[in-house]
């Protein structure tokens, strides 16, 4: 019998340890997540009733808040020990955010919502920035890049929106319900874009999501139950 | 940044240009208050500049200074014929000018007086001076043309004035611009002011003019077929040959000046007379000498100042009005765009989400709120001058005296100091953004 080497350990986009999120004046911890692991490109569905900690765990995953204890690693980078200021840099850097209601600037065009996280962040967009953005509103059929998102419909919205969450070339697209406040033809087609896309960009995709047919094209199901995970 | 400062702006035009709008009055109001308080000041000062001495009756030194320099018709007591020709022959004296009052042409004062002031009011601009009793030199601001004949009326007309129907005088030059009140004055010789109001045959009978009375009602002034005649209209002198009312007053006008009679201690009283002393020390001691029981010597410059004192107090009070304004403005200002931000808490969330950093997202808040307190104070500066003008112009053309509008070093360092503060008042809704949570604003 030969001695076999230890098994390799599979590479791991994220790893949470023995994370826990208090609220005051509850007992119970809103998420305790003991130990959970992504692997690059994996593609996750969140689900779970409203209150078990999806959101929590979204605004803990993206940095957007702080757990109270434990490590949040992305790429071996624990997130939960940078700074504020470090985690909006991480944040721009590396994730890519669609939300249920688009959160698109009114008064700007298409394009510009799509080139506006990078010129907050960096007051002066990358070369390439432009060509990319155009190239990925043309990808998710956004025609007329000049047109003011506001005349928009909400299907095409959350397509800009889509678009703007890629246009930084992110390692991680975290959807909040994307297709939650959409019709049926315009979800499904936001669904595919999202896949599509994250698979095209080789990015670890989490969707938050009650969207039966979308969950059902998500590799792998994160199911919350009063802030537990349960594969 | 700017493009989506840009965005929002537009996309709240109106409420922006409230905002904007309001300030700039509130502003306005301050700034018209400064300006046209220095206009007053600078306006007064400077009419009052060309009169170094008032000589006249004891009475009120303010009531004298107001008749003699800026022409406010008040009765003034006389004095005695022999005060004018005392500084007429007064060595320290470089000149002295007798001003009598009472007559005007429509709303313009009839000033009697001698060549002495004219050359001592810079002299005219066209044509010449008055050589005999019926010509009138007007101030560069009178609209007549040389040439045109002129009836005076006693008093004004809506005090219950007259027009004295037996005197007429023809203008024959135009004096220069002096920036006094001066300017919108008709001048005349003292001896036909004395001479319309009688006092001459009341007060020096058997003066050698006496014979020449009712000699004048046939002399033909201008040539009045030409002109349009404004009402009242100047009158050709041929045409009135109803004299003889009220005073003597259509004693003949039609002579010569005699150069020699204002010196004439035996002269008719005068209100007031203007002296320039050769030198400042002449000046004081002038004052000295005719601060008497007879007579009252003032410098105009003294008599303004103390009635600035009280100018000031009055703009102190409406600084105060406007300063109290404005910071209720501001306080309302600061509360709306606390509300603002209050509506775009989801939308700020949603930046900081994106990833843009807090300085970001506190420079877009501080700058939208900065441009617009800064627009609106820029335009209330603008529109507080533009006020402050037309007050002065209206003013200007009531009293004769130009109001000068100007911004000095201080309107400087006052919109500097108004620019800082709107910088930390843009800072209290901007660090309110700044200190917001992403996922917090994004929850609610």
């Amino acid at each position: 019998m030969t001695l076999a080497s230890a098994p390799e350990p599979a590479p791991t986009a994220l790893a949470l340890r023995g994370v826990e999120v208090r609220f005051p004046g509850l007992e119970r911890p809103a998420l305790s997540v003991p130990a959970l692991d992504l692997a690059p490109g994996e593609h996750v569905a969140l689900t779970g009733p409203s209150g078990s900690g999806k959101t929590t765990l979204l605004n803990i995953v993206t940095g957007m808040e702080r757990p109270d204890t434990g490590a949040v690693l992305w790429d071996g980078v624990d997130i939960a020990r940078l700074s504020e200021g470090g985690r909006d840099r991480w944040r721009a850097g590396h994730v890519g955010l669609v939300m249920q209601d688009f959160h698109l600037f009114p008064g700007l065009s298409a394009r510009d919502n799509v080139l506006l996280p990078q010129r907050l962040a960096r007051f002066r967009l990358p070369s390439g920035a432009a060509a990319e953005a155009a190239r990925l509103l043309d990808r998710v059929g956004i025609a007329r890049h000049d047109q003011h998102i506001e005349t928009l419909s909400r299907g095409q919205m959350q397509r800009v929106a889509v678009a703007r969450a890629l246009a930084a070339h992110p390692r991680i697209i975290i959807a909040d319900e994307p297709t939650a406040s959409l019709d049926d033809a315009s979800g499904a087609a936001v669904s595919d874009l999202l896949l599509e896309l994250a698979h095209e960009a080789a990015a670890t995709l989490i969707v938050a999501t009650h969207d039966p047919r979308l969950v059902g094209r998500l590799g792998r199901t994160l199911r919350l139950d009063a802030g537990l995970v349960k594969e | 940044m700017f493009g989506f400062i840009a965005a929002d702006l537009r996309r709240h035009w109106a409420g922006a240009l409230a905002v904007v709008l309001i300030i700039a009055f509130a502003t306005a109001l301050g700034v018209v208050v400064t300006l046209q308080e220095r206009a007053l000041r600078l306006g007064s000062a400077r009419a009052a500049q060309a009169f170094d001495l008032v000589v006249g009756a004891p009475g009120s030194e303010t009531q004298l200074v107001l008749s003699a320099v800026f022409l406010q018709a008040a009765p003034l007591p006389l004095m005695d014929g022999e005060v004018l020709a005392g500084l007429i022959a007064d060595p320290r004296v470089a000149y002295a000018a007798p001003v009598g009052f009472g007559d005007f042409y429509e709303r313009q004062p009839i000033v009697g007086t001698t060549q002495a002031l004219l050359d001592g009011l810079g002299g005219l601009a066209s044509g010449r001076p008055f050589a005999r009793l019926d010509e009138a030199v007007i101030g560069a601001g009178v609209a007549l043309r040389e040439g045109d004949a002129i009836k005076p009326q006693h008093g004004l007309a809506e005090e219950g004035g007259h027009v004295h129907t037996g005197a007429a005088y023809r203008v024959v030059g135009r004096m220069k611009p002096t920036g006094t009140p001066w300017d919108r004055a008709l001048l005349v010789p003292i001896e036909a002011v004395w001479r319309v109001h009688g006092q001459h045959a009341e007060d020096h009978e058997g003066h050698d003019h006496e014979g020449h009375a009712h000699e004048g009602h046939n002399h033909d002034v201008g040539d009045g077929d030409t002109h349009d005649h404004a009402e009242p209209a100047p009158v050709r002198a041929s045409e009135h040959a109803d004299g003889d009312r009220d005073h003597d007053e259509a004693d003949g006008l039609d002579t010569a000046i005699d150069p020699a009679a204002a010196a004439d201690p035996h002269a008719p009283g005068v209100p007031a007379i203007l002296v320039k002393p050769r030198t400042i020390a002449d000046a004081y001691k002038l004052r000295q000498a005719y601060r008497s029981d007879h007579t009252l010597a003032v410098f105009p410059a003294e008599v303004l100042t103390r009635l600035y004192g009280t100018l000031g107090d009055a703009r102190l009070v409406l600084g105060a009005v406007a300063a109290g304004a404005q910071a209720l403005v501001g306080a309302a200002i600061l509360l709306v765009v606390i509300l603002h931000i209050g509506q775009r808490r989801r939308q700020i969330g949603a930046l900081r989400a994106f990833g843009a950093p807090r300085l970001s997202v506190f420079a877009i808040v501080w700058l939208e709120a900065f441009a617009l307190i800064a627009a609106g104070l820029v335009a209330g500066f603008g529109l507080g001058f533009v006020a402050a003008r037309a007050l002065s112009a209206i003013l200007a053309g009531m009293s004769g005296v130009p109001l000068p509008v100007e911004f000095t070093g201080s309107d400087l360092s006052r919109f500097a100091l108004l620019l800082a503060i709107s910088a930390l008042i843009a800072a209290v809704p901007a660090l309110s953004a700044y200190r917001q949570s992403p996922a917090a604003a994004l929850r609610s």
